[in-house]
């Protein structure tokens, strides 16, 4: 680097006996690593109590709904209205005279706080439990640092950092560790986000971090390595990578989220963000598509199929009966002799789910089918079935997709 | 000088199909060696010819275009034609030439070309007015008029001779023209068995002599195990013609383009790009100096052009712009149909396999799905890249003994990959099941049980084959005496423990299921009940059981004694249809118009069978993944094993 | 002037048989490699050069491997940084992570780092233009982005490049390796005990409050047959509702 960075206004944190930390019974117990709504079972285990975690919402179509808007970790909850509501209800944390520093640093794809980045400021706030100051270094502005266990906030807006902006970015949290001396860093483990951050800074700072940490405690970290095979357990090192779920997000209590001053930095880019290609769901190879819409030998009106699909922003994929027709070109065939896919999201119109096909999706978590066969496998294999005519559904949900989004 | 002039034609005729038999002779010699018994094979000729060629041709073709073209009209019109042809060079020498015999030779040669008439007269019926499009056009088409022309003249030649009519001489108008027919007819006919449609006379009769698989003719079980790589040759496999060793390029030169492969050929039928006739016809096009196949005249691969295809001896054979295309290559099934179907007693397989072994161990250029699986194989000794420990998972239950752990079994039971698979876990159950109903206690290899290699070798990947072949053979050989015989409910391990480890060094008594399974219920050890329900059912022959094997009556014997009467498809038995997965076909999975297992689905659909028996676990697995609805798909042991429970 | 190209291997292992094998990611990093035109490959791996796993990357076309002759177990870093910083390659290619030892990732960095070259992670392809690399990076979800770096420059790629080449026998074996005498390397040092892993489970997903189905959720996609919610013939509106409704409860689409 071709300058030290330096960082003004900023206290180190007081390490003497007079700096006290003034404590809150609530915090408390979050240090000793037990969040809110976790209750030690007859057995002695940590036990959630799900009545803290969700609220049962009104009744709608004769069904309990559940409103899992409050649920941690999903995707908007600083944003979301029902939490602003329940706010006051919350206990503000201050630690206003840290004894030692943690830093987190989120990823913050999307400029939001993942149920990942949750996790690490989760993961944190268990290393700062001995009266320590959790510090958010953020690249843009982010809601919810408070919710997520931030007592500082340390926000680099300038257009240095934006986008694909590695290097800066390590040399601004190595500037931040210069001038804090935190004795943990801890990030998200994602390959180009906190997993890359994160190992810029382990080599420049010539230190070798816990990476992939599966399970991460104040006294322990676990991290994974040896492809996947092996487990080190390790006293937590001052640089950190966590898995998803390695901690768990905070709930149920705030902390402050102060700002803290931003320093001025001389940073190198040597890395130039060209931006994002051009993306066609459609032109996603199946074996990375996030979201798949597929269809079957069930599914005659295609031009309703992709336009479902493109409403849902969807990557299309099919049976072979459609692919060896013709209807969708081979190379979109899910199952045992097209793709193995793993998207978070499966969505079949008119699949029968012989073996070979649910071959291709045995990694899929949700899988969602619109079958006319109520014994179809694929609706066995379905976490939401729907045994309707495939022709009849998909304009309903283009419609009430295209509804959705103009109205909003 | 005059009445010489016939004799004179027929003669140089004859020297100039010498110098053409000369030439192309060198041109098989630029193949590779090969240990060839010239003098046993010559003697053994006329035996193969009387009886294989004819049990072949003697066949019908499979699929008859059109009425009457049937193998025994096949085998009377070559009888008539062939044989009057043979006698009658030999008398018009005589006659014509050396004026010997006198009228009584004379009047024979009449006989002979009143016989050939006979033959010609079938010739045509074949050729007219339609041709079935399994045979090609082209000179063949001009071959009975050049028949005809051949007949009249000499028989007119002859008439003088015969004391019929004055001599006369060929120096007027008529005789000229005349003449000129005769010519032709002899430039056709006897020249053409140098480079025409003809050659597949000569040329078959030197391929019988010097075939590359003597041990095929008269055996009693099909000589099907493919043979191992030579141990020294620069390349691997084959990439150009002249890397064939030189009676294969000999055999390929004696196809007649008869196109009974093609009719019998499951990847052609579904429109895959592949025709075994043009495959032959192409390597020996290529096998010239500047090949091409412009001049081939019959039915193209499916949905491939004909006319741009390049090669010669020296030049790869298989590429996008060579000879063959790769998807031609690599929609073979190796399921034998054509082999079997072959009068002139060629071997496809053995030429796809050797330029697939080329494609695969030195070019890396296995399509699709296939180099996956091999790498699998290379790393986890199994197809699917699950440990070999895995094997058994589904069997927990059923407590089967390791054979590490017992003195003797009389079975030992050989899972294969369908231990894997979730379908074919039914049929294993069901044959342990029967297996102890009849007081055999198998034991199993476990872990130490190895992918038999079927997979790997089809592919062309000799190396992975011999390696695990050589483990497999170890792990045997260290449990010599303690097992009886391996049984197994796949036809491919049959295959290649039976018939392909041998060259290996490992000898072992291996028995497909339904055979076992026949045995014990014919010595009463098992008691099915007879099956009362009265539904139709077909039965559909594994390739690698049947036309590999042999094996047809004990799947048969088996449906009986469960009393089914089997309702036979158009195609079965040795003549059985692939279902498609052989030859490593779903891993490399070329497109065609349908699917093989479709089309095998639609000669159940034939029988009206509600249920189609297999034998195999990749058959059932093709054939369930046809599309509903079909026939219902099970496994010789599940039914038996329903039946012997019905019976308790 | 023919482009150098370092591209480093492992040695992998198959997560099944734990047999070794080559690398996935580094077999990708060589098909990226081969795939430039008139690139001078330089295939370089640091361990044990009879190591017969290290072949299957000379049977993609490769005609020399270089192996740095250090133990097992011996840390790289150096021998590697000496090597290339003799080599001066315009571009170093190399797997994201290896499948065998501590594997955490971190050597593309330090390589980068003590090499002076900036790296850039997860790349799916890449195209050359005077001097400089224009990247395509893969991000989740199938997207990329451009990026675009001075030579020399590291690459470290991962599963969204290419699928390798198949590796041929003949040249696997035909293939030569060069080993090269480096000075001892220090020995590699686990970053902690070392245990088998352990599967964790995932975190309780709260479809729903029945403890049943939050053990088969916490069992996982592959154990979930039958556990899901099922609407019979319901009017194509309340079917799309209920798609929707699902889609948005778990994220995959944003209100
Ligand atoms: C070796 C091998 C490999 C194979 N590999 C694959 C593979 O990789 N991928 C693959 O997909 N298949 C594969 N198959 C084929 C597989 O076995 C099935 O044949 C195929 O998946 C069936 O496709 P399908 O479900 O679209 O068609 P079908 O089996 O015809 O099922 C259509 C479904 O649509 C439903 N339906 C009909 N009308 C409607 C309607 N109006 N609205 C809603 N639903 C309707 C029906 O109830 C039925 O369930 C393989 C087969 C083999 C033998
Ligand atoms: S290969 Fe045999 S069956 Fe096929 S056309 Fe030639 S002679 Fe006939
Ligand atoms: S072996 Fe079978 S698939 Fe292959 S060419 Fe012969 S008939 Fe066709």
């Amino acid at each position: 680097m071709s300058t030290t960075p330096r960082l003004r206004n900023m206290r180190r944190p007081r390490l003497e006996g007079s700096g006290r930390v003034r404590r809150d019974p609530r915090a408390e117990r979050l240090y000793c690593g037990e969040p809110a709504g976790e209750t030690l079972s007859a057995r002695g285990l940590p036990r959630r109590d799900p009545r803290a975690w969700y609220a049962a919402g009104p009744q709608a179509n004769g069904r309990v709904r559940i409103d899992r808007s409050q649920r941690p970790g999903s995707a908007s909850v600083a944003a979301s209205a029902p939490l602003r509501a329940a706010e006051p209800a919350l206990k503000t944390v201050v630690i206003a005279e840290p004894a030692f520093w943690v830093l987190a640093v989120p990823d913050l794809d999307d400029g939001r706080l993942s149920a990942h980045d949750r996790d690490v400021f989760g993961g944190a706030r268990l290393l700062a439990a001995d009266g320590g100051a959790v510090v958010a270094v953020c690249f843009g502005p982010a809601e919810g640092l408070d919710l997520a266990g931030a007592d500082r906030v340390l926000q680099f807006d300038a257009a240095v950092f934006a986008g694909y902006a590695p290097e800066a970015r390590a040399a601004a949290v190595a500037a931040v560790i210069a001038t804090l001396d935190p004795r943990h860093v801890l990030l998200p483990d994602t390959p180009i986000g906190g997993g890359d951050l994160g190992r810029r800074l382990a080599a420049q700072l010539g230190e070798t971090a816990a990476v992939r940490v599966q399970k991460l405690s104040a006294g322990e970290a676990i991290a994974r390595g040896n492809g996947g095979r092996s487990d080190y357990h390790m006293a937590p090192p001052r640089l950190l990578l966590l898995a998803p779920e390695a901690a768990d997000p905070l709930g149920g209590v705030r902390h402050e989220a102060l700002a803290l001053p931003v320093p001025e930095l001389d940073t190198p880019t040597r890395l130039l963000d060209r931006g994002l290609l051009a993306i066609d769901p459609n032109s996603v190879p199946l074996a990375e598509a996030d979201f798949i819409c597929s269809a079957g030998n069930g599914v005659h009106d295609w031009s309703a199929f992709h336009a479902v699909a493109a409403a849902l922003g969807a990557t299309e994929g099919g049976s072979r009966m459609v692919c060896d027709a013709g209807l969708l070109p081979r190379h979109r065939q899910v199952g045992a002799s097209g793709t193995l896919v793993d998207p978070r999201c499966y969505l079949a119109f008119g699949i029968a789910g012989a073996p070979q096909h649910l071959q291709g999706i045995t990694r899929c978590e949700r899988v969602i089918a619109v079958n006319t066969d109520l014994h179809a496998e694929m609706v066995k294999r379905a976490d939401l079935a729907i045994v309707q005519d495939a022709q009849r559904v998909m304009p309903a949900l283009t419609r009430l997709i295209e509804e959705k989004r103009h109205g909003a | 000088m005059n009445a010489l002039i016939p004799g004179l034609l027929v003669l140089a005729s004859l020297l100039a199909l010498a110098a053409l038999a000369v030439a192309r002779a060198a041109r098989w010699r630029a193949g590779r060696a090969a240990a060839v018994d010239a003098v046993a094979g010559l003697l053994a000729m006329p035996g193969r010819y009387l009886h294989d060629v004819h049990d072949a041709v003697l066949r019908d073709p499979v699929g008859r275009a059109k009425a009457g073209d049937t193998g025994r009209a096949a085998a009377r019109m070559h009888m008539l034609t062939a044989g009057g042809f043979i006698a009658a060079t030999a008398l018009i020498l005589a006659v014509h030439l050396f004026a010997l015999g006198g009228v009584v030779l004379a009047w024979l040669l009449l006989a002979f070309l009143a016989l050939m008439s006979a033959g010609l007269l079938r010739l045509y019926a074949r050729r007219k007015p339609e041709v079935s499009p399994r045979l090609s056009r082209g000179g063949f088409d001009r071959l009975p008029y050049a028949f005809t022309a051949f007949i009249v003249f000499f028989a007119i030649a002859t008439l003088p001779a015969a004391g019929l009519i004055a001599p006369f001489s060929w120096a007027s108008l008529g005789g000229l023209a005349l003449l000129a027919l005769g010519a032709w007819a002899c430039i056709e006919l006897y020249v053409g068995m140098g480079y025409g449609p003809l050659k597949h006379a000569l040329n078959g009769v030197l391929h019988l002599a010097f075939h590359p698989r003597p041990a095929r003719f008269g055996a009693t079980t099909p000589d099907s195990a493919l043979q191992p790589l030579p141990a020294t040759a620069e390349r691997l496999g084959v990439e150009q013609p002249r890397d064939f060793a030189w009676n294969r390029l000999l055999a390929f030169d004696a196809c007649v383009q008869c196109g009974r492969c093609e009719a019998a050929c499951p990847a052609f039928a579904a429109g895959l790009p592949l025709n075994p006739k043009k495959l032959i016809q192409d390597l020996v096009a290529a096998s010239g100096t500047h090949g091409s196949d412009l001049g081939y005249s019959g039915s193209p691969y499916p949905q491939r052009p004909v006319g741009s295809a390049h090669g010669a001896i020296d030049k790869p054979i298989i590429g996008s712009g060579a000879m063959i295309h790769p998807d031609t290559l690599w929609a073979c099934t190796t399921c034998r149909a054509c082999v079997y179907e072959c009068p002139m007693m060629i071997e496809h397989v053995d030429a796809v396999v050797d330029l697939r072994r080329f494609q695969t161990l030195e070019l890396g250029a296995t399509p699709n799905k296939a180099p996956a699986v091999l790498e699998e194989l290379k790393a986890t000794d199994t197809v699917c890249g699950r440990p070999t420990s895995a094997r058994l998972d589904w069997a927990a239950d059923l407590r089967l003994p390791l054979l590490a752990e017992v003195e003797h079994t009389e079975a030992l039971l050989w899972i294969g990959e369908g231990g894997f698979d979730m379908r074919n876990q039914r049929t294993l159950r069901a044959l342990v099941k029967l297996l102890r109903e009849a007081g055999i206690e198998p034991a199993v290899l476990g872990a130490e049980e190895l992918d038999c290699g079927d997979v790997a070798r089809r592919l062309g990947d000799e190396k992975t084959f011999e390696a695990l072949a050589r483990r497999n053979i170890a792990t045997l050989n260290g449990y010599a005496g303690r097992f009886a015989r391996i049984v197994t409910a796949d036809p491919h391990v049959l295959q290649v423990l039976g018939r392909e480890y041998p060259a290996l060094g490992g000898y072992y008594s291996v028995v497909h299921h339904s055979t076992l399974l026949a045995e014990l219920i014919e010595a009463g050890r098992l008691k099915p009940a007879a099956d009362d329900s009265g539904r139709r059912v077909t039965f559909h022959d594994p390739c690698y059981l049947g036309r590999y094997n042999g094996e047809v009556s004990a799947p048969r014997r088996v449906l009986k004694g469960i009393g089914i009467k089997v309702v036979e498809m158009n195609r079965s038995g040795m003549r059985s249809s692939c279902c498609g997965w052989g030859g490593g076909s779903t891993f490399t999975d070329v497109p065609g118009k349908r699917r093989i297992p479709d089309v095998r689905m639609d000669h159940v659909r034939e029988t009206g069978a509600e249920l189609v028996a297999v034998a195999c676990p990749n058959c059932a697995v093709m054939l369930e993944g046809v599309v509903q609805p079909r026939a219902d798909v099970a496994d010789l042991a599940e039914l038996l094993l329903a039946a012997v429970e019905a019976g308790k | 002037m023919a482009l150098d190209i370092a591209v480093l291997v492992s040695v992998g292992r198959h997560p099944a048989s734990a047999r070794n094998r080559r690398a996935v990611l580094d077999a990708r990093a060589l098909e990226l490699a081969l795939n430039v035109p008139g690139a001078n490959i330089h295939l370089i791996h640091a361990g044990d050069a009879d190591e017969p796993a290290l072949r299957e990357y000379l049977g993609m076309g490769v005609e020399r491997l270089s192996v740095l002759g250090v133990p097992a177990h011996a840390d790289v870093l150096p021998v590697l940084v000496a090597h290339l910083k003799a080599l001066r390659p315009a571009l170093v290619l190399c797997g994201a992570a290896a499948e065998q030892g501590a594997g955490s990732g971190e050597l593309p960095y330090r390589l980068a780092a003590a090499l002076g070259m900036p790296i850039v992670p997860a790349v799916a392809g890449f195209e050359l233009h005077g001097g400089r690399a224009q990247l395509a990076q893969a991000l989740p979800r199938g997207r990329r982005r451009g990026v675009e770096a001075a030579l020399p420059v590291l690459l470290s790629v991962d599963r969204a490049a290419p699928e390798p080449r198949q590796s041929a026998y003949a040249r696997a074996q035909r293939g030569q390796i060069e080993r090269i005498a480096v000075p001892a390397a220090p020995l590699w040092q686990p970053p902690g005990e070392e245990q088998p892993a352990r599967k964790r489970p995932k975190r309780l997903k709260l479809i729903s409050g029945s403890g049943a189905e939050r053990m088969r959720a916490a069992q996982g996609a592959a154990a979930s047959a039958g556990k899901g919610q099922l609407l019979v013939q319901p009017e194509p509106a309340a079917a799309a509702q209920a798609i929707y409704d699902y889609l948005l409860s778990e994220g995959i689409l944003r209100g």
